[in-house]
């Protein structure tokens, strides 16, 4: 065991019968990262953190946290770690106060130390003027963050989330990545699954990518990005467009696809330059108005698109996918 | 489990009293509840015990041990599979405790809730109606024993994956209900043909209702040894099947 890891894990299988949720996935997080875990609906993302967390037993392999096996030392790895996991977990029935008084109490936290701890959470979330009110009458931020600070009553080493801001408002989003990177400059694994592949590139260290129970690949985000020198991309903009527009832009040269973006056009390439070359040619010929030009190297997206051969979900497409997942267990 | 070390008994003696607590204090009062747990008794004693002719004293027993029977193995298929479809099950499952001590916490809430319900009749029955007991310890161990059986049996029935309460609340009374009409509940077990005397002995039911009678000065059929044996041994296989079914539940889970 390397003590500069968080999490290893090793060889971690889990099965449904005949269906293979996870692989034999193998892989480790360093201690005080940002580890993102990528996959596409289904892919087995939120099976591995519910095995890791030990709310589900692998079929076959294991995982250690902060040293610690979770399966035959699993009170002390359960010691090490807090967990949000996808859907906000708190009990509608108790104010915010005891939600988080009851959190201290699992963790058989003394009365003054948990009503301290409890406080300073709720201060820290902004949720202390409303600490006494039952949550069920809550938005979803204000939930996502009391599952948040519960999560954080042990002042726990590993930080599981699972899709922390799926679903929230703009504002709540913003609240809760800042939250993390602050956790984080503080010393606190993180460990996140997300659907959100712009907000694994800002705030991950690494990121696996799983796809049918399989790391496709685990590296940093600009390594990746690195990787993916064919999915360069020059963007451009016209003042107007015509229909034929988007046929015209596929035959340029060393374009390998064009994707229509809103009111612009992403054209991919290996050579920008020559890209660059025959749109200006383009709009010349044809007397066309150049309003945006970028070029742009590859997205995490791109990579992300690339190896698993899905194009990202739409939110709608994430909660159906959710439910799909319920259904098979995964 | 074999991960509680001595050294963590105390801790995992308090946090199991802390899931207990908040199970009191979040379902005790929930509808289901209510229905399964008070309601569903004392409806089938009335409709048991109105136009027939037995005195009130004797029926006071029956009373004890339905409610005893229904309240305590109600509270683990109320809350189990509202705590799966919030999601909040998991919370213990992720907390640094033992699977003992959370199925401990919630058989605890089953108990407290099960006695707790079952005084009503017998300080009804005493201020009331002339009810004595004349043996406390056997009503002790009848209280005790019978609400620590059921509740377990009510934990054992909660393993059954689910997210609503009808899930495992209709395999529950599947075997709840039979249970009554085997347990001298309708008819004394002396006045039952012998193999289902024999039949009678096997349910659990059977030995609180005796142990309700006894406690009270009345005749049993199989005597308080046999009684508390016999439950104690259920009350031991329901909690132990129990643990093994949601051992199991985590594995497919």
């Amino acid at each position: 065991m390397n003590t500069e890891n968080a999490i290893e894990v090793s060889n971690l299988t889990k099965r449904y019968g005949d269906i293979l949720a996870v692989d034999h996935i193998n892989f480790e997080v360093k201690k005080g990262e940002v580890f993102g875990f990528l996959g596409p609906n289904g892919a087995g993302k939120t099976t591995t953190i519910r095995m890791l967390t030990g709310i589900s037993i692998p079929t076959e392999g294991t995982a250690t946290i902060m040293g610690y096996d979770i399966q035959s030392e699993s009170v002390e790895a359960k010691e090490q770690m807090g967990i949000v996991p996808d859907v906000s977990n708190v009990y509608n029935e108790l104010s915010a106060w005891d939600n988080l008084i009851f959190t201290g109490k699992l963790y058989d936290m003394s009365k003054t130390y948990r009503e301290k701890r409890a406080e300073e959470l709720l201060r820290m979330f902004g949720l202390l003027e409303r600490c006494k009110e039952k949550v069920q009458g809550f938005s979803r931020g204000m939930k996502r963050r009391i599952c948040i600070a519960m999560a954080l009553m042990n002042r726990s080493h590993i930080l599981f989330l699972d899709e922390p801001t799926s679903g929230l408002d703009v504002q709540s989003v913003l609240v809760i990545r800042d939250l993390i990177r602050k956790l984080n400059q503080q010393g606190l694994t993180v460990f996140l699954t997300t659907h959100n592949i712009e907000e694994a590139s800002q705030m991950c260290d690494h990121v696996a990518i799983i796809n049918h129970g399989r790391i496709a690949v685990i590296d940093t985000p600009e390594r990746l990005k690195r990787t993916m020198e064919n999915l360069q991309s020059v963007e451009v903009a016209f003042e107007t467009v015509s229909p034929n527009m988007l046929k015209e832009l596929k035959e340029f040269r060393d374009v390998s696809n064009v994707v229509k973006e809103g009111d612009k056009f992403r054209l991919i390439t290996n050579d920008p330059t020559s890209v660059l070359t025959s749109t200006w040619n383009y709009a010349q010929k044809n007397n066309l108005k150049l309003i945006t030009v970028n070029t742009l190297g590859p997205s995490l997206e791109d990579v992300f698109v690339k190896l698993t051969g899905i194009r990202p979900a739409t939110e709608g497409e994430r909660t159906e996918g959710k439910n799909y997942k319920r259904r098979l267990g995964g | 489990m074999s991960n509680v070390r001595p050294s963590h008994y105390g801790r995992e003696m308090r946090v199991a009293w802390a899931i207990a607590a908040k199970d009191m204090r979040t379902y005790y009062t929930k509808p289901p509840s209510l229905m399964f747990g008070i309601l569903f008794p004392f409806s089938l004693f009335l409709s048991f015990s109105i136009g027939r002719n037995m005195p009130l004293t004797t029926q006071i027993p029956i009373l004890i041990s339905q409610t005893l029977f229904f309240a305590s193995s109600s509270i683990g298929p109320v809350v189990i599979p509202m705590e799966r479809a919030n999601q909040t099950f998991d919370r213990f499952l992720t907390s640094p405790v033992s699977l003992l001590s959370i199925l401990a916490g919630k058989t605890l809430a089953g108990i407290i809730y099960g006695a707790g319900v079952s005084v009503i009749p017998v300080l009804v029955g005493i201020a009331f109606f002339g009810s004595q007991i004349v043996n406390i310890g056997a009503m002790i161990a009848c209280f005790a024993l019978s609400s620590l059986a059921f509740s377990a049996l009510g934990i054992m029935f909660a393993s059954i994956p689910g997210q609503t309460l009808g899930q495992v609340m209709m395999p529950l009374n599947f075997v709840r209900i039979p249970l009554l009409f085997i347990s001298g509940v309708f008819a004394p077990i002396g006045e039952l043909p012998t193999w289902m005397q024999a039949v009678s002995m096997l349910s659990p039911l059977t030995h609180t209702v005796e142990l309700a009678r006894y406690a009270s000065g009345a005749e049993t059929f199989f005597g308080p040894v046999l009684n508390i044996t016999i439950l104690s041994a259920y009350a031991a296989v329901f909690l132990f099947m129990g643990i093994r079914f949601h051992l199991m539940n985590q594995r497919k889970e």
